[in-house]
């Protein structure tokens, strides 16, 4: 029997292994980029149904309770558990599994997009009989493992264990974005679209290469070129233009003649009239230029704003209400 | 026509918002005043523009063409060129790497003040003429 483990938002021990500390989205500095809505899903969602329509046997969803991150993903399936001790809550569950005959658990803490074939990684595991494997490209970690949680001592601290050279080194072969700067997110838009990795757009493809997701309002002036992406509930007003593999992602508003070219605009965003977005990835009244590699935060209301309409237990930063939301 | 008035740099505020528009508006008026005004902005120390900011800069350039004189951008921070070319009004500015440089473009020679070569269509004409003349 099989199951598998999704650690979101815990953090690991800073080794020299690890090059680059988890990066966070630049305007929610404690939320790992894996959690960002990329083409209509973050990383995470995407992965937490890829495992729910998988075949294992149990599925079990933990998130740091210390970190604020969008709660509301896939809704069919349950919301991932906050808890205040991440990795000593792996510890309990890789026990619960070995006590429920579970004898194999993959571990995924969701740093990185990876395409890992887990078959083949399982298959490696069994071949090799080693207690612990993880997944490598190349000579870097990726924050994947298979445990044998039949070989724990029950009151062994796994954190030491995943960590140790002695892990057995399973070489993924797939396509890898280790979304260590924001940057990546942009990267992995581009390669979306040019079909460079296996993710797709949410929502359908309108026209070849233009997807738009549920509610999306175009004015009959603006010009979408193809590849872009519109996300749910977003509005795109007269003589505005979406072109060079830009996204636009849910509840966003591009306002009046303004240009969005080659850059991402993350969720609940608007942008003003008559402005040209180049290079870039906006979110809320955060701008992320790449080209210059420039931050602003800009507070006229008029230029960028966030678009949101907050419910208390989305992107919440108090605790308390991380806590309620993640109760089943 | 040659106009010796000096060239003045000033240095924009780290934030050209709102609030600091109307200061720093207050000083630089009464540079624009005079005829031919020649200014230049140091902008290596802005951090922020708003909109506010973005139309003063506009108004001051305005007014400064108006009176057949000009207003230069020079050693424009990152944030500074993020936003201007944001507010699509980089093209609307000189800039220049430097304010040395953009000072030394005011004292750059004038065209009418460099002597004129003929035309060089003339020499097509004179042999034209010798062309009538022959035939």
């Amino acid at each position: 029997m099989t199951g598998a483990i999704i650690i979101v938002g815990a953090e690991l021990p800073h080794s020299p292994l690890r090059p680059a500390l988890p990066a966070s989205d630049p305007t929610h500095p404690t939320l790992p980029l894996g959690c960002v809505e990329v083409l209509g899903r973050s990383v995470v969602d995407r992965i937490l149904d890829a495992l729910h329509r998988s075949a294992f046997d149990r599925v079990v969803a933990l998130a740091d309770a210390a970190k604020a991150w969008p709660v509301e993903m896939n809704h069919d399936r349950p919301s991932p558990r906050f808890v205040q001790d991440p990795w000593g809550e792996v510890a309990v569950e890789l026990q619960s599994c070995k006590a429920a005959g579970i004898d194999t658990v993959v571990l995924i803490r969701p740093s990185a997009y990876a395409e890992v074939n887990v078959a083949d990684l399982l298959q490696c595991h069994r071949d090799e009989k080693a207690p612990i494997t993880r997944a490598f490209l190349d000579l870097r970690p990726l924050d994947v493992w298979v445990i044998d949680a039949s070989r724990l001592e029950s009151s062994e601290d796994v954190l030491p264990l995943l960590l140790a050279d002695e892990c057995h080194a399973y070489p993924v072969n797939g396509y890898v974005n280790f979304l260590g700067h924001p940057r990546d997110l942009r990267r992995l838009v581009v390669d979306c679209f040019n079909n460079t990795c296996r993710l797709r757009p949410e929502g359908q493809e309108i026209r070849p290469g233009v997807w738009a997701n549920e509610g999306v309002e175009v004015h009959r002036g603006a010009r979408i070129v193809a590849p872009a992406f519109l996300g749910r509930g977003s509005r795109i007003e007269e003589q505005c233009l979406i072109t060079r593999c830009s996204n636009v992602e849910a509840n966003c508003h591009i306002d009046y003649g303004t240009v969005v070219e080659d850059s991402s605009v993350l969720p609940n965003t608007y942008i003003g009239i008559g402005l040209d977005i180049s290079h870039s990835i906006v979110h809320g009244d955060t701008l992320l230029n790449l080209e210059r590699e420039v931050t602003l935060q800009i507070s006229d209301n008029g230029v960028i704003r966030s678009n949101r309409v907050l419910r208390r237990e989305q992107y919440s930063q108090p605790q308390s209400a991380l806590r309620m939301a993640g109760t089943q | 026509m040659s106009n010796n008035r000096p060239v003045v740099v000033m240095q924009v505020p780290e934030y050209l918002n709102l609030s600091q528009v109307p200061v720093f508006s207050q000083e630089l008026e009464p540079l624009l005043e005079p005829h031919r005004p020649r200014i230049v902005l140091d902008c290596s120390q802005v951090r922020g523009i708003d909109s506010a900011g973005i139309e003063m800069l506009l108004n001051c350039l305005e007014e400064a063409m108006k009176r057949d004189g000009d207003l230069k951008l020079a050693d424009v921070s990152k944030e500074a060129q993020v936003i201007l070319e944001l507010m699509r009004v980089d093209r609307v500015f000189e800039m220049f790497p430097t304010c040395e440089e953009a000072v030394r473009s005011f004292n750059a020679i004038p065209v009418e003040a460099v002597p004129q070569d003929a035309p060089w269509y003339s020499s097509v004409f004179d042999d034209l003429g010798y062309l009538k003349q022959a035939s």
